[in-house]
């Protein structure tokens, strides 16, 4: 019973990682880059999707709209930060964009204050009880909402023109150059869901504390660097089941091994085996 | 010169010595380190608890780079597995086991760290002038190595992994030893914080100060070593260039970073050298 | 055109008028607290209760005469930032006494430069043991983590009877501090600990540790924590079924606590130094005046600073000089109503003071129960 608890507890976490790093690893897998400023918008959509909430009272328009608003400042990103120092060594613009982190940390900070906003009604917390757990609906739209989300991208991916233009780009971006792809509009494309998708999370994760701080992006902005290379480094596929394997190592680990090592030591800890078995990842591309 | 000048001064110059030994891994042997302040924290907790045993400062120093550089060795033999963009995450992985190990040590003090740390017994002054005759020899000494066959080798491996190998260079040796090498600084430059604060936590010594070096070796110019050293003065005394604006301090201090990769991505020295070149161009062509 | 040009002359001229006043006879405090980083909240808090002790000190006429002069500097919450710092205010600013608003590892980084330097340094909420043990010029106005966990264990085990406890611990110098007194004083209580886990300062999310303490079925639950860990980690927990009594601390203290868990927040019972209820007027005074000019309600950060603040500036008074010896003479010798009750301080600068313990009720703070047994409140001497 506990250990189905845990488990499930594990998934939940799992899934939140999942949305985040998704976004992460398209990045990755387009331009090779460690995208640290995503967890910058992963704060920027919790704040968004919060303020347009306690304005509007509406959780469905404050979702697709923080989503929108994000996606397109993940546009503006890529425009104005990456594509001028893309063919850079890639610390480049990992430095860059630990820059870009610090600065949209700091500029929460300055703008909402150093307290963290919460939700004035907060949606979702009711909860359900699945033989004798209690599981929140929040917990439960996260999960849902993770699982469609992703499920439907995949169907785009598979069998729409531009879902499978986005495939051949990141598969070999030359060869689908000169088959006519546009490969400016299939960054453009990747960051604007990428973002989105990390904006739904930051929603999510608010939801679930019912606190959006300045510093809400600090764990994720390392924690999905660690998921994506997990998964083979830019293969969706591996990140999503990567995602999964860490949130349950880690609902266990905190539990039974938690006085030797805390949360991350214990996901890092089981990185840098799995790493040591298969230096490609659990997913290699090749 | 006040204790406050003192005080800076010192922290310049044990940040030198921690740059510099960054500078031997990632901008000599190309090889990106995210978790240097593991080995910066090795040293310091080893010096710090030998310096409580009643060892003196010059054995508790260099045991505390011994120790520092054979625990860079181990890390070091994981470069030999994983590259590039693994590489960078399997160090950060190692820096957050550091610290959730020595979180849970009791005779590391745990959470409450090492404090009364007994004094170096040279004065504030002396200690100052000590530190600064190390960080001018550790200069000379980057400098000699950058000029040998072994900086020659080193440079190599940066370029291309695959084509030094094919040039008869035994890749991996070189690696390990520009491990060993920077390493043994980042522990020599931990023990001389810890003999400078005499009192460490495991916070001072976590992903955060792992960014902060390599910050300042970016900014200052990978691979350059009086690009190193003027990223070193800049990133370290910006905090106290702009006290005055204390509540933008870190705002300035992300948008630093990101501009500098963004507008010149070798760094100050770079900029430098282009600024040189461009005058001397002018002159050429009067 | 002419208007705007007085006006910039008028500012000018005032500027300079208040740089004169400054500069000749004011009695200067330094003050370094996180004001921007991840500590930041707090580091508002402290310099805002800071301010106002300062305010409320000047209003009344100043020390002998003179008026006090805050200089506040941003330590990040960082040790290899505050050592510097202390060495500026001792050395440039030429403060008579300093004070940290910030947490344990930069306030005993600089509480050795101040020592070193043979000035009074008070520690307003850091709690690490070591602070005060830099020597006897450091002192501390709140207590200490063993203090603060066996009186805990007295309000678990004796005032709420309850016997089977899980421990919910920060993985930090506070958390840690806060088990151990917990922890030692358990068995005088007839407390069984059932189980102790632990969470890092950065987890919002605690689903699977509130999976392991509700298959325990504790009587209690002993759970240390920020307002921000423990507002997440209380509403988490009431929304999984548990309804055992929550007991936290002086980390909980803030009206933000309230806001995030909401209903969940009702009947958590925390032990702190602020009593909402007091009738003291120091703290009475305070509560009113500190909403007022901050515009959120205070909470235990808020109120250890204006403490400190209250202690440097009557330790000054009554040394009638700033000469240090003098001053820290007079720290030692303090006895003072402030914000947080009525303080002295033992051999060791540790704070000698009554827990209050305070209780969430219909979306506030209030009197629970007052603590004074100085058989749990004794600080050690050494």
């Amino acid at each position: 019973m506990l250990y189905l608890e845990l488990l499930l507890q594990g998934l939940i976490q799992g899934s939140m990682y999942a949305i985040i790093a998704v976004g992460l690893t398209l990045v990755y897998g387009l331009l090779r880059i460690l995208h640290v400023a995503h967890a910058g918008l992963f704060a920027l959509g919790g704040y968004v999707g919060l303020l347009i909430f306690n304005e509007t009272g509406s959780l469905i328009l404050a979702m697709p709209l923080a989503a929108a608003l994000v996606g397109l400042v993940g546009m503006a990103v890529y425009r104005l930060c990456y594509q001028p120092i893309l063919d850079r060594p890639p610390y480049v613009a990992l430095i860059a964009s630990i820059g870009l982190f610090i600065a949209m940390e700091e500029l929460f900070r300055l703008i909402f204050g150093p307290y963290g906003l919460t939700y004035k009604n907060p949606p979702l917390q009711a909860y359900v009880n699945l033989f004798g757990i209690h599981i929140r609906a929040a917990e439960l739209c996260m999960v849902g909402a993770s699982i469609t989300l992703l499920g439907v991208l995949s169907y785009l991916a598979q069998n729409t023109r531009i879902g499978v233009a986005c495939r051949a780009t990141v598969e070999d971006p030359e060869m689908a150059a000169s088959f006519g792809i546009d490969a400016i509009k299939v960054r453009y494309l990747n960051f604007f869901i990428g973002s989105a998708l990390a904006a739904l999370a930051g929603i999510f994760v608010s939801l679930l504390s019912n606190l959006v701080e300045p510093t809400m992006g600090g764990v994720p902005s390392y924690k999905a660097l660690a998921i994506i290379v997990l998964g083979g480094l830019g293969n969706v596929k591996g990140t999503l089941i990567a995602s999964l394997v860490i949130g349950i190592v880690e609902a266990f680990g905190t539990i039974y091994i938690g006085n030797l090592l805390d949360r991350d030591a214990i996901a890092f800890a089981f990185l840098i085996i799995v790493l040591m078995i298969r230096p490609q990842g659990l997913f290699a591309e090749k | 010169m006040g204790i406050y000048e003192i005080s800076l001064g010192t922290i310049v110059c044990i940040n030198i010595i921690f740059a510099m030994s960054l500078n031997m891994i990632t901008g000599f042997c190309g090889q990106i380190s995210l978790g240097h302040a593991a080995f910066y924290g090795v040293g310091a907790y080893c010096a710090g608890m030998l310096a409580k045993a009643g060892f003196p400062m010059y054995a508790a120093l260099f045991a505390g780079m011994i120790f520092a550089g054979m625990t860079g060795l181990v890390v070091g033999l994981s470069s030999l597995r994983v590259r590039e963009d693994f590489l960078a995450i399997t160090t950060m992985g190692v820096n957050f086991l550091f610290l959730g190990i020595v979180r849970q040590q009791d005779f590391l003090g745990g959470e409450l760290g090492v404090s009364s740390i007994p004094s170096h017994g040279m004065g504030k002054i002396g200690f100052l002038v000590f530190v600064m005759i190390l960080a001018c020899l550790v200069i000379a000494w980057s400098h000699m190595i950058k000029r040998s066959w072994m900086g020659f080798a080193f440079d190599a491996v940066a370029d291309d992994e695959d084509i030094a190998q094919v040039l008869g260079i035994d890749v991996g040796r070189y690696k390990l030893v520009a491990f060993a090498i920077g390493t043994a600084l980042a522990g020599l430059a931990g023990g001389l914080y810890a003999y400078f604060a005499r009192f460490i936590v495991p916070d001072d010594f976590g992903f955060i100060t792992s960014i902060t070096v390599l910050s300042m070796v970016a900014v200052g110019g990978i691979g350059s070593i009086a690009g190193v050293v003027i990223g070193t003065l800049l990133l370290t005394l910006m905090p106290e260039m702009f006290r005055f604006i204390s509540d933008y301090k870190l705002l300035i201090y992300g948008l630093l970073l990101f501009g500098v990769m963004r507008f010149a991505p070798e760094g100050l020295a770079g900029l430098i050298k282009s600024f040189v070149g461009f005058i001397c161009k002018k002159r050429a062509a009067l | 055109m002419k208007k705007t040009g007085l006006i910039i002359l008028a500012l000018l001229v005032a500027v300079c008028m208040s740089g004169f006043a400054g500069a000749s006879d004011t009695v200067k405090i330094g003050f370094h607290a996180p004001l921007t980083g991840f500590a930041a909240s707090d580091g508002k808090s402290a310099s805002i209760g800071a301010k106002l002790a300062v305010e409320q000190v000047n209003m009344s006429g100043g020390i002998n005469g003179k008026k006090i002069e805050l200089i506040i500097y941003d330590d990040q919450a960082k040790p290899s930032q505050s050592i510097p710092i202390a060495s500026k205010l001792i050395g440039q600013d030429k403060v008579v006494i300093g004070i940290s608003g910030s947490y344990s590892g930069p306030t005993r980084s600089a509480a050795g430069i101040f020592q070193e330097s043979k000035i009074p340094y008070i520690s307003a909420y850091a709690i690490h043991p070591d602070i005060t043990r830099s020597g006897d010029y450091v002192f501390r106005t709140s207590f200490l983590g063993a203090v603060q966990g066996k009186a805990g264990a007295k309000l678990v085990g004796e005032i709420l009877g309850k016997k089977k406890v899980v421990m919910i611990t920060l993985q930090n110098d506070f958390g840690k501090s806060l088990a151990a007194g917990f922890k030692e004083a358990a068995l005088n209580f007839g407390i069984e600990v059932a189980g102790e886990y632990q969470y890092s300062i950065k987890d919002r999310n605690f689903g699977s540790i509130v999976a392991r303490v509700k298959a325990h079925k504790p009587e209690a639950i002993y759970a240390s924590g920020y307002y921000f860990t423990a507002g997440p980690l209380i509403s988490q927990l009431r929304a999984s079924g548990v309804t055992v009594p929550v007991i936290g601390q002086e980390g909980y203290d803030s009206q933000k606590f309230i806001e995030i868990a909401g209903k969940a927040a009702e009947g958590v019972i925390i032990t702190t130094s602020l009593d909402r209820d007091s009738k003291n007027p120091e703290t009475a005074s305070f509560i009113s005046e500190f909403e007022e000019k901050a515009g959120f309600k205070a909470d235990m950060v808020a109120a250890s600073a204006h403490t400190a603040v209250m202690v440097a500036a009557d330790a000054i008074k009554k040394a009638g000089s700033t000469d240090s010896v003098a001053v820290r003479n007079a720290i030692a010798a303090t006895k003072l109503k402030v914000s947080t009750g009525t303080i002295r301080f033992n051999k060791l600068g540790e704070v000698v003071k009554s827990v209050q313990n305070q209780v969430v009720k219909d979306g506030l703070w209030r009197h629970h129960s007052i603590i004074d047994d100085a058989k749990i409140l004794t600080p050690p001497e050494k």
